[in-house]
């Protein structure tokens, strides 16, 4: 293969990759905070995806627009989801796995809510801009570049509000102990519902992204889903920094990968590399070893 | 200045504090000792609002708290220092301190606080980049103490603030205490040995099993028979 | 509790299990046979799932991977090598007891609840994967068909015994034997010295700790089993059916409507799962018409269900006294 081809492979699977880290370190933020592993997380990309297809495909509202709007508006259906199931079950004993299953309920319910109002037809989302970049022999269409450019900043962007702001500490100390944390006087309840919402957020983001790559459809979480599940565990659960190193590198396995076999076995791939870490390394790449 | 009141507290069918009383007057230092399981800890939870009571009344300067969700309590002038010192453990001390501060009605103040937090504790401004968890029991308890502080306290709550220090850590903590104490902040602490707690303390309240089974000034508890026989082994 | 199994319970099993014996003979519609047959692949399917996730404690979202493998293996072993699907039964059920020993080891090595979800999830993604790539052989999403049936055989007093797809009386009776199985095999496990350290492990992870290595071996065990069951479900499911997609046995959805029977009839106890999988598939029988509001169904009872009544079905019923000792709880969650 042209080593062309192979930088475009990889220069690709980082673009992927990137979406991968978005919505890793979304189900990163929200275990790492609260301990609950989010079965719905697709389904609030989904929610995003279709979003943006009404605001911008449909009602043809400029992206700079359409995409804040569609995000904020998943956000705050996952906020009002968590308040009102969630946050209760986290007050009782065994919450745990009540929680896992509560989510695996909420996903299920959310899709097939979709599946009634908006139909099982895939749809499709333009490009927000159009052309190529072409360096030498690399091309690469606009589309990806942006979607990269807005993942790589909107995580920066997250990262940083978690390291320098009140809100940030806040997160932080609540993730570390919620007791100690209400002790100091954070209503960990008002942090739980806005990480979810912030974690759910960035789900969303990733869909307005990959919407014009991908179709829109009440199913198009689950796939999302489950490489955010290899990520997160690659990148030590609960750990946003860890997701977004682990969505990139995830990305670029799969592109490599798919370059020497082909695209079905994508899956595969990364779920084989998910077990190996499991074995060798259970607490991720990048963590240290606890607990 | 604190007032709990025939309080009971379950968890789940199991009740651990049964009809339990407990003041604390203004500028006082009072002791509550017991052994293991007894319910310190319970109790100083059910005060912050950390457990919820099952029935009785809680009063804070003449207000009901009872109710009161627990990450209102330093807003109100209560704080609490957890056992075991519940550091943040993978942040610096520096962070660990200001979050002290976070309650809205203490950001305004927090240079000053600060100021007087690191005169009483000089470690604060000796190691505010160290990792919480890389340092050892005493300074952690130092740091948790100022973190205490720094929402500005009438009432400052202490579980088993000795707990595993080494005797000379122990008597620095007892001196800075006092010297908190002497700035008229009030102060109640949970302690399981005799002397350290009812040695430092104008008041004590002895538990047994979630019941106060005696009370009294610091120094009548120490000479108390029973106290002497069960707890001090002597006959 | 479990050396000691109330009168009422015992009653109210056996006279369960009289009524599913006697089905048949009241019963001749083979629509009503065939959702009898479902009711009772899917309580051995829940029951075996249980078996490691309430009993045990290890929450594994995966277990569609051994159903899949036993169909799928045996489905192709009897169409390419003309076995038995009788033999096959069993050798279905110890392939996926190797493949379980093979995923349980690294996943007994955490502790982590959402690390076990996430690694028993990706496995059977895995599986699920490769069977709808490799379609030289499994003919993927298009459908693998042609699969042998049961051979038939007489029997010295009923006669002949044919597993045709118009006769489900065979079928019926097959499935209610390796229903019985999965039960008493339960039943017996729970009661035994096995199912003292299961409660250790669920009541306490530290306790389960003090006992040492066993904990581990006996989680294996509980795993291999739980897998085997699965797999003979799966080989029965292929040899009944005669057609297999992935879609059909490796999906997610597999496992989320396993899950959702068991939170319905009530985890940590014994009749939970079975009461959950009959009512579960009764009621999506009856909702067929509605194919549609079938999944959000499911998804609104697992949400209810947690929220409003952990106990399930079975706790219902004890609590009503209905049941009695059926519901046979075994101890706090
Ligand atoms: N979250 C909880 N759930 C159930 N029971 C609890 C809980 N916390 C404490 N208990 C029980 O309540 C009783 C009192 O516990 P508490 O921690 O208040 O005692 P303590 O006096 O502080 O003990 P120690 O000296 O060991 O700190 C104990 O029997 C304990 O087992
Ligand atoms: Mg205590």
């Amino acid at each position: 293969m042209p080593i062309s081809l192979l930088f475009e492979q990889i220069l690709n699977g980082i673009v992927l990759g990137s979406m991968y880290a978005l919505m890793g370190g979304g189900l990163a933020l929200i275990y790492g905070t609260m301990r609950i592993l989010n079965f719905a997380h697709g389904e609030f990309f989904m929610l995003g995806g279709f979003f943006v297809f009404f605001l911008f495909a449909g009602a043809h509202i400029t992206p700079f627009l359409a995409v804040p709007i569609a995000v904020l508006a998943a956000a705050a259906i996952a906020a009002g989801i968590q308040r009102s199931t969630l946050a209760i079950l986290q007050r009782r004993d065994g919450w745990l796995f009540a929680t896992i299953a509560a989510t695996l309920g909420i996903s299920i319910i959310l899709q097939n809510v979709a599946l009634l109002l908006w139909g099982e037809r895939f749809q499709s989302v333009p490009y927000y801009i159009e052309g190529t970049l072409a360096v030498g022999d690399i091309r690469m269409a606009y589309q990806r570049l942006l979607i990269l450019a807005v993942a790589l900043c909107s995580l920066a962007l997250v990262g940083l509000v978690l390291r320098y702001t009140r809100f940030g500490l806040a997160v932080r100390a609540t993730a570390q102990d919620q007791e100690a944390a209400k002790v100091m006087g954070i209503s960990t309840e008002r942090i739980n519902t806005a990480t979810f919402a912030m974690g759910a957020g960035l789900a969303a983001l990733a869909a307005t992204m990959l919407a014009p790559l991908i179709a829109v459809n009440p199913w198009m979480g689950l796939p999302l889903l489950l490489k955010a599940f290899v990520v997160v565990v690659l990148g030590g659960l609960g750990s946003f920094k860890g997701a977004i190193l682990g969505g990139i590198l995830l990305g670029v396995i799969e592109a490599v990968g798919m370059s020497m076999t082909s695209a079905e076995w994508r899956d595969v791939i990364s779920y084989s590399v998910l077990i190996a870490v499991i074995w060798l390394r259970p607490w991720g790449l990048f963590g240290v070893k606890e607990r | 200045m604190l007032e709990v009141s025939g309080l009971n507290v379950k968890y789940g069918d199991a009740q651990v504090l049964w009809d339990m009383s407990i003041k604390v007057g203004a500028g006082e230092v009072v002791a509550v000792m017991g052994p293991n399981g007894s319910g310190k800890s319970t109790l100083l939870k059910a005060i912050c609002g950390l457990v919820a009571i099952h029935s009785g009344q809680i009063k804070f300067e003449g207000k009901d708290i009872s109710s009161m969700p627990a990450h209102n309590m330093t807003s109100i002038g209560m704080s609490l220092v957890l056992e075991r010192r519940r550091l943040f453990p993978s942040m610096t001390v520096m962070e660990n301190v200001m979050l002290g501060a976070y309650a809205k009605h203490a950001r305004d103040k927090t240079k000053e606080r600060l100021a007087w937090v690191e005169e009483l504790f000089p470690i604060i401004r000796e190691r505010r980049d160290q990792i919480a968890s890389r340092m050892s029991g005493g300074e952690q308890q130092m740091v948790a103490i100022a973190r205490g502080l720094m929402s500005g306290p009438r009432l400052l709550l202490m579980d088993e603030p000795f707990l595993g220090l080494s005797p000379k850590m122990v008597s620095a903590i007892v001196t800075l205490v006092q010297a908190i104490n002497k700035r008229g902040i009030a102060v109640l602490f949970n302690e399981q040995n005799v002397q350290l707690s009812f040695g430092n303390a104008h008041r004590g309240y002895l538990l047994e099993s979630g019941r106060v089974v005696l009370e009294g000034a610091g120094l009548e508890m120490l000479q108390n028979e029973t106290v002497k026989r069960v707890y001090l082994g002597s006959h | 509790m479990f050396g000691a199994p109330t009168r009422t319970f015992s009653v109210n099993f056996a006279l369960f299990l009289v009524a599913l014996a006697l089905f048949p003979v009241f019963v001749r519609d083979s629509y009503y046979l065939h959702v009898g047959i479902l009711c009772m692949l899917f309580a051995s399917f829940a029951l075996s799932w249980h078996l490691v996730t309430g009993y045990g404690g290890l929450k594994t979202f995966g277990h569609q991977a051994f159903f899949g493998i036993g169909a799928y293996f045996s489905a192709l072993v009897s169409i390419h090598f003309g076995i038995s699907p009788w033999l096959l039964l069993l050798v279905a059920g110890i392939v996926a007891a190797i493949l379980g020993l093979l995923i349980a080891t690294p996943v007994l090595r955490i502790r982590s609840m959402p690390h076990v979800a996430i690694v028993t999830l990706s496995f059977a993604e895995i599986i699920r994967a490769v069977i709808s790539n490799w379609r030289d052989v499994t003919r993927g999403e298009l459908g693998l068909w042609g699969i042998r049936t049961f051979e038939s055989f007489s029997l010295p007093l009923i006669g002949a015994v044919s597993f045709t797809s118009t006769d489900k009386v065979s079928f019926y009776y097959l499935m209610f034997l390796l229903f019985a199985l999965v039960c008493f095999t339960v039943l017996a496990i729970m009661r035994s010295q096995y199912g003292l350290a299961i409660i250790a492990m669920r009541e306490s992870e530290n306790a389960a700790d003090s006992l040492g290595v066993n904990v581990v071996k006996y989680k294996l065990f509980l795993f291999a089993l739980s897998a085997f069951f699965v797999g003979v479900c799966g080989s029965f499911y292929a040899h009944y059916l005669l057609i297999l997609t992935p879609s059909a046995v490796l999906h997610i959805e597999v496992i989320i409507l396993v899950i959702a029977m068991t939170l319905v009839g009530g985890v940590g106890t014994f009749a939970g799962p079975i009461i959950g999988a009959f009512l579960l598939t009764i009621l999506g029988e009856w909702l067929r018409g509605f194919g549609d509001y079938r999944m959000l169904i499911y998804g609104t009872m697992i949400l209810l269900c947690v929220m409003f009544f952990p106990g399930g079905v079975a706790k219902l019923g004890s609590r009503l006294r209905e049941f009695g000792g059926f519901s046979a709880r075994v101890a706090r969650r």
